[in-house]
């Protein structure tokens, strides 16, 4: 597989999701675009044009539990943020966290992350190529590690950063 | 006007009818309906208008389809139609052809380029 249809599968998928489009029907579309290109020999712009347009096509209206669950999920994500921000600053600091030691907003924040993160993992497990079974969309253990990973060198710059400014 | 590109609201409003037709004639999938349309003077159909013609008549129950093992690729998907595809393509084709008839009747005759 060339590259260029690699970086298509990535966009498209993507411009799916973002169109709320079903992952069986994900999983159909870009294993339509990937096998038609390999019999005619065409870019997959060629043949079916930029993805985010293809994608298009395809979109559908958020339904109100969507909307509820995504909303739900960036809380999740937000309220992490602040707890981690929280976290550090206490324990550099050596202040307390509503009377707990600082480190406790930290692993607090580290927990708030999991349900964004199994979302996620669920999310992209769920896209599948209809010619073989396989992941179409970044594997689970590639998506704990990224969103960790993430997590992490939040953490690390937070902790540099309030060092670093006393 | 070159013989094989037509004004695409024309094309629009036929590719359905004649992707069914291609397909109500034997169980075949996309690149081979491109070829078929093709060769049956249509000029060439873009991935990115066939399968969302073909997405619709699935949808709509007028063919089903199935993913094959190919021989050289990872797999085709291969296009079949469906009893109730058959019987829509005999209603449409005949609304189709009284339509054009019609059509015809109002238009001034030219000597055809083909």
């Amino acid at each position: 597989m060339t590259t260029s249809t690699d970086s298509y599968r990535r966009d498209l998928v993507l411009a799916l999701r973002m169109g709320n489009v079903p992952p069986d029907r994900i999983g159909e579309i870009v294993a339509e675009v990937e096998s038609h290109v390999a019999d005619t020999g065409e870019s997959p712009v060629e043949a079916f044009g930029p993805p985010r347009e293809y994608a298009a096509g395809f979109a559908r209206p958020r339904r109100a539990g969507d909307v509820v669950s995504l909303l739900v999920l960036t809380g999740f994500g937000a309220a992490c943020g602040w707890l981690l921000a929280t976290g550090v600053v206490g324990t550099v600091r050596g202040e307390t966290f509503l009377g707990f030691p600082a480190w406790t907003a930290l692993v607090l924040g580290a927990l708030l992350w999991i349900p964004p993160l199994l979302a996620s993992v669920r999310r992209n497990a769920s896209i599948r190529d209809p010619r073989t079974g396989g992941f179409l969309a970044p594997p689970p253990a590639a998506v704990v590690l990224t969103m960790s990973g993430f997590l992490a060198l939040l953490t690390l710059g937070l902790w540099v950063g309030t060092v670093l400014a006393g | 006007m070159h013989d094989d590109v037509w004004p695409t609201e024309w094309l629009r409003a036929t590719l359905p009818l004649c992707v069914l037709a291609v397909v109500a004639d034997e169980e075949t999938y996309g690149y081979a309906i491109a070829q078929r349309l093709q060769a049956a003077g249509f000029g060439a159909v873009k991935g990115g208008t066939l399968y969302p013609v073909l997405n619709r008549l699935e949808q709509d129950g007028l063919v089903t389809s199935s993913w094959r093992e190919g021989a050289g690729g990872p797999g085709r998907k291969f296009f079949t139609v469906t009893p109730r595809g058959t019987a829509s393509l005999a209603e449409r084709a005949a609304a189709w052809h009284t339509f054009t008839e019609r059509a015809a009747g109002l238009l001034p005759t030219v000597r055809s380029s083909r």
